[in-house]
């Protein structure tokens, strides 16, 4: 019996933590007698900041280490988890699958039963907008967390680590028990009992908010199911062919890589109010994803299938309140926000405020610092033209 | 070759001059906030379509070629970590024995070789000074990102001193173990080369436009070229992608990475940090690389920055110190 645990997170900003919480496991799993075994998904090597990665754990009480290592180490992605953990909740919009064909559902390699735990501050009905139904039930739970960015170098250590050691107890007790995770976090911090209380408290309200989907509930997946090439498709030698030339001014009028459509890296999504824009084209030109659109009225529509979320716009704009990063859960369409602003500009500006309203989230220049800081931001009227 | 078809670039004047077209396109496995990937994107987008580009294994190779799929609407080759010297030649010779030979029209054809700083500037260096002694027409164009960043983050000979990499971890009893200084490219290759006509340091977003212009400058230019450009990368350099620009900002303003193009031995300063420096410690603290420098280690690097622009025979570019003044 292999208990397998899949732990999905936003690629380098999460990475020293998901490795934590995946040694852990093993670590806390072995003290229990148990063997356990953890890795990183290999095609998420060479990691780029904010492309959803995923790391996993296997435990097993009956075979031996050599075992599991020869059942699991080998396995590029599963298929069968257990336990699914999402650092960030802005990932239950999709993630990739190993080597990339396409935008999978975050709960696809959840099996019959299992349990899909989220660190959010929303509720399960706001995630279940996002997130596809399954042909038989699982369950969904949450713990209330932010982000919790770091980078390379600088780790933050706000506890969700121990938190979610305390989920991954809650959800499967068969992995770990909490008080195996509470004796290991004391043991590793003798002076130091808020660790293996904020695991307890996490713990306790995962078992509180774990509800079972019931089947026939959840968005309809809109993505279609993968299909690999075949080996003959493939070009003689490593030969790829090119990206068609083609450019029209006009929304998506610019031809891009259809192969690999990465919105699902970001978390955050830059909201434009047209009317304040004064065309100076920086957002274009400093984009390093190649998202805006030159449109024939001089401004720059944003295409949100390519666009990462990096917030460079946002941070070039000299013009205040013009580019705003907001959560990317607050959206559920990738359609292009210059038509919807051509139609009405009343209305998009109005919704584009109330979209603002909600506030935005702005990290330090090193995220492992420091907390981002909540700014609410400030309405301003529509301007006129 | 008298009735040779040139390509005509205009003038990069403003922002409204920038060709709108991508010939890197949106697609590609790079992080949030890649500089390097907006120096791919810059350098084809003012170089136009009839340019061939090779690139040497590197992030930026890896992340153009991820999922056998390609963000490139031009032809783009990839070629070994050393070789971006070597393919540059190869392709240059290429097209000039097609031409003679009658076998493609005779016209201008870009020639552009991207390579990172460990593929150029420490492996890759002797196959780079070799392209620059030959009389093709190309252009080496290297993305500094500072490390080895497609391996997660190793230091190179181009890494600034003092950071944090997977080489060259903080220790308890020894807290720096970054120790080389970053090695002087373009000026070596500028001094070492006589017959190269133009050799020029840029930052891929700062000041806005001039890589771009630097882009243009150097292929209007006959001979070998050389392009070292500070591409800060938020992945190793541990800072939010939405600072890319305002940390290579602050490394151009600090005086630390000299910005600076030299034609046909005239040597111009983009930035003029003799005049002007902002102090180094704002730039290093913006970064989690360093953030185990100590004051004694950001004053260290203060000094080296103050010494380069004050006391070195060409600022920036020639390390001697009025050794010839006699």
């Amino acid at each position: 019996m292999i208990r397998r645990v899949e732990i999905n997170y936003r690629g380098v900003f999460q990475k020293r933590l998901a490795k934590k919480i995946g040694g852990d496991v093993v670590r806390i799993a072995s003290q229990m007698g148990k063997v356990g075994f953890s890795n990183g998904r290999y095609s998420d090597a060479p990691e780029r900041s904010g492309i959803p990665s995923k790391y996993f754990a296997f435990v097993s009480s009956d075979l031996s280490e050599e075992e599991l290592e020869a059942e699991c180490g080998a396995e590029l992605d599963i298929d069968q988890a257990d336990v699914s953990i999402v650092l960030d909740d802005t990932l239950v919009k999709g993630v990739e699958p190993w080597a990339w064909s396409g935008i999978r559902p975050i709960n696809e390699n959840l099996r019959d039963g299992g349990t899909l735990v989220v660190v959010t501050r929303r509720t399960h009905e706001d995630l279940l907008k996002h997130i596809p139904g399954k042909p038989r039930g699982w369950r969904l739970a949450t713990y209330e967390g932010s982000q919790s960015f770091s980078g390379m170098w600088v780790f933050r250590d706000d506890f969700t680590h121990e938190r979610t050691l305390g989920a991954i107890a809650a959800a499967a007790p068969d992995v770990m028990t909490i008080e195996a995770v509470e004796a290991c976090l004391n043991n590793r911090h003798p002076n130091d009992p808020t660790r293996a209380e904020a695991a307890r408290r996490a713990f306790d309200e995962v078992v509180e908010k774990m509800k079972t989907v019931v089947v026939g509930t959840g968005v309809e997946s809109k993505e279609a199911a993968i299909v690999l090439p075949k080996w003959f498709e493939f070009g003689e030698g490593t030969v790829v062919a090119a990206v068609p030339r083609g450019f029209e001014m006009r929304p998506s009028g610019q031809s891009r890589n259809q192969q690999y459509k990465r919105g699902t890296t970001r978390s955050q999504r830059p909201i434009i109010r047209f009317d304040l824009c004064t065309k100076c084209a920086l957002c274009w030109l400093e984009c390093p994803d190649e998202s805006f659109d030159p449109v024939p009225d001089g401004l720059y529509d944003v295409n949100y299938t390519y666009c990462v979320g990096c917030g460079k716009c946002a941070q070039v704009c000299p013009v205040q309140e013009c580019i705003v990063m907001i959560d990317e859960l607050e959206f559920d369409d990738e359609s292009s926000p210059w038509e919807t602003f051509s139609k009405d500009r009343h209305a998009y500006v109005t919704w584009a405020e109330d979209k603002k309203s909600l506030g935005r989230l702005i990290h330090s220049y090193v995220p492992g610092s420091a907390d981002p800081q909540t700014v609410k931001g400030e309405r301003i009227p529509p301007k006129h033209g | 070759m008298a009735n040779r078809q040139s390509i005509e670039y205009a003038k990069i004047k403003g922002v409204h001059d920038v060709p709108l077209e991508e010939f890197y396109t949106s697609g590609h496995r790079t992080c949030q906030g890649c500089e390097s990937a907006a120096t791919m994107r810059g350098f084809i987008k003012v170089a136009g379509p009839r340019t061939l580009v090779t690139g040497s294994t590197g992030c930026m190779y890896v992340a153009n070629t991820s999922y056998m799929t390609t963000p490139w609407i031009v032809p783009w080759m990839h070629t070994q970590l050393g070789a971006s010297g070597s393919s540059a030649i190869g392709m240059a010779a290429g097209l000039r024995a097609l031409m003679r030979k009658g076998k493609i029209p005779d016209e201008e054809i870009n020639t552009i070789a991207h390579c990172g700083d460990l593929g150029g500037g420490d492996m890759g260096l002797s196959a780079i000074s070799g392209a620059l002694q030959t009389d093709y027409d190309l252009l080496i164009i290297m993305n500094d990102n500072e490390s080895a960043a497609n391996t997660d983050i190793q230091a190179t000979g181009l890494t600034t001193f003092g950071a944090n990499t997977t080489f060259t971890p903080p220790g308890k009893r020894i807290h720096i173990t970054q120790r080389r200084w970053k090695k002087n490219l373009a000026g070596m290759l500028a001094v070492g080369h006589p017959t190269c006509k133009y050799v020029a340091t840029a930052c891929a977003t700062y000041p806005t436009l001039d890589y771009l212009r630097k882009v243009r400058r150097a292929l209007a230019v006959g001979g070998p070229k050389f392009l070292h450009v500070y591409a800060p990368c938020p992945k190793g350099w541990d800072y939010h992608p939405r600072y890319s620009h305002d940390i290579g900002r602050m490394g151009v303003l600090s005086g630390l990475f000299p910005l600076f193009e030299i034609l046909e031995g005239h040597v111009t300063y983009t930035h003029d940090a003799r005049r002007q420096r902002e102090p180094v410690e704002k730039f290093l603290m913006a970064q989690g690389r360093f953030a185990h420098l100590t004051k004694d280690d950001v004053r260290y690097i203060q000094k080296m920055v103050d010494e380069m622009w004050e006391e070195w025979d060409v600022p920036g570019v020639v390390p001697t110190k009025g050794s010839l003044k006699t």
